[in-house]
């Protein structure tokens, strides 16, 4: 079986570097053979594969982006964001990038320990770049403004009936962290927005 | 962020940022607004480029564009936007201008300028006017520097230009009647 299926890499090789859906696919059947392709950068499936290195220059991609926007978003990016920023400044022509090609390039930073991470706040798919684990209460609070991008401190309190020392402290802390910013305009109950979560488009 | 001074009449591309509500807020986290203060600086720059303007009223500034967002109803506040200058004028990119002491205005420098003298003496190589008295009127808005990117530069900043030339010992300055009656007569 495992030859079979290096017999079809190998024919389908310039395929599975240029078209994401078919390399998708090629892992997957992988995966059901038991067989992992990136299992080690000398692997076999690997080299027939031909995609060790692409792994491995996405991966260096996304560190790029992910420390270039931390000062911004706190070390948050949306998985939308960082796979438009991607393809932005990979070289025109260049294999596309689809998800499941970013969540492999992360996958394979796990030797880093640097702390790179999926993470989901309701609908909002998400990739972590700082090693920290997401306090539950920052989880909570990200999750209330998934879809208006902000949330105010009546909002926390309605939505979860938080006491008020609670609410500081996650708020300070998402500050600190540069998580969210805060909007205060004169004489207006101030909001706080997650620059992870707004694109202005 | 163009780089060169835009045609007229091209809108200006502001940033992302522009649209984001607590832009207009002095973040409180130090490291965030450093990031924050840095990209302002970054706009007050693509701004003044664009719209070829030289000198900031603080007061004044705050209430257009880019200090102030109407769609959003947000505004810088002027003491943050005095950090901000601050900021400027520590990286040579603007000076406090008004009376010693005070951080009410400012000349914000797009092209420093340094930059602007190289150009000015280099027009007056290539026409061939070094040893000729010019005033500082007919330098900034005569017929002669039509087309010239130094064309329109305010007094005050070609004055600074001026002076590095003089430092230089590029220029020499003649007192006249008035700022505008200020002549000048450049050196090879």
């Amino acid at each position: 079986m495992k030859s079979s299926l290096e017999d079809f890499v190998r024919i389908h090789q310039r395929e599975i570097r240029s078209d994401p859906v078919f390399r998708v696919q090629v892992q997957r059947m992988c995966q059901l053979l038991g067989v992992d392709p990136l299992a080690s950068r000398k692997g076999y499936m690997a080299e027939l594969l031909g995609v060790g290195d692409f792994y491995c220059e996405l991966g260096i991609q996304i560190i790029d982006i992910c420390v270039g926007t931390r000062s911004v978003n706190g070390g948050l990016i949306e998985m939308d964001e960082l796979r438009r920023r991607l393809i932005e400044r990979r070289l025109k022509g260049s294999e596309p990038v689809v998800e499941d090609d970013i969540k492999r390039a992360i996958s394979q930073l796990k030797p880093l320990k640097s702390g790179y991470r999926i993470v989901d706040f309701g609908n909002r798919r998400m990739v972590q770049s700082v090693a920290r684990e997401m306090n539950s209460d920052f989880s909570t609070v990200l999750t209330l403004a998934q879809y208006t991008n902000k949330f105010t401190r009546e909002d926390i309190r309605l939505a979860w009936n938080w006491d008020q020392d609670r609410i500081h402290a996650c708020i300070n802390d998402m500050l600190c962290l540069g998580i969210i910013w805060v909007d205060e305009p004169d004489f207006e109950e101030p909001e706080y927005w997650v620059p992870a979560f707004f694109h202005a488009n | 962020m163009a780089s060169t001074t835009a045609a007229a009449g091209e809108p200006f591309q502001f940033p992302e940022m522009y649209n984001f509500p607590p832009f207009f807020t002095r973040q409180p986290n130090e490291s965030t607004w450093k990031e924050q203060r840095r990209q302002w600086c970054d706009l007050v720059l693509a701004f003044y480029r664009h719209n070829r303007l030289y000198s900031m009223s603080l007061a004044e500034a705050v209430t257009e564009p880019p200090f102030a967002n109407r769609q959003l109803r947000r505004a810088l506040r002027v003491d943050v936007l005095r950090e901000v200058v601050d900021e400027l004028v520590k990286q040579g990119n603007a000076v406090w201008a008004g009376a010693k002491g005070t951080k009410d205005i400012c000349l914000v420098f797009w092209r420093k300028p340094e930059v602007w003298a190289t150009m000015i003496h280099q027009w007056a190589s290539e026409r061939g006017l070094f040893n000729t008295v010019l005033t500082v009127f007919e330098l900034a808005n005569g017929d002669d520097t039509a087309g010239q990117e130094f064309h329109g530069l305010d007094a005050a900043t070609l004055r600074r230009a001026l002076d590095v030339l003089q430092s230089q010992g590029k220029a020499q300055l003649f007192a006249g009647a008035s700022d505008e009656d200020l002549g000048v007569k450049l050196f090879a």
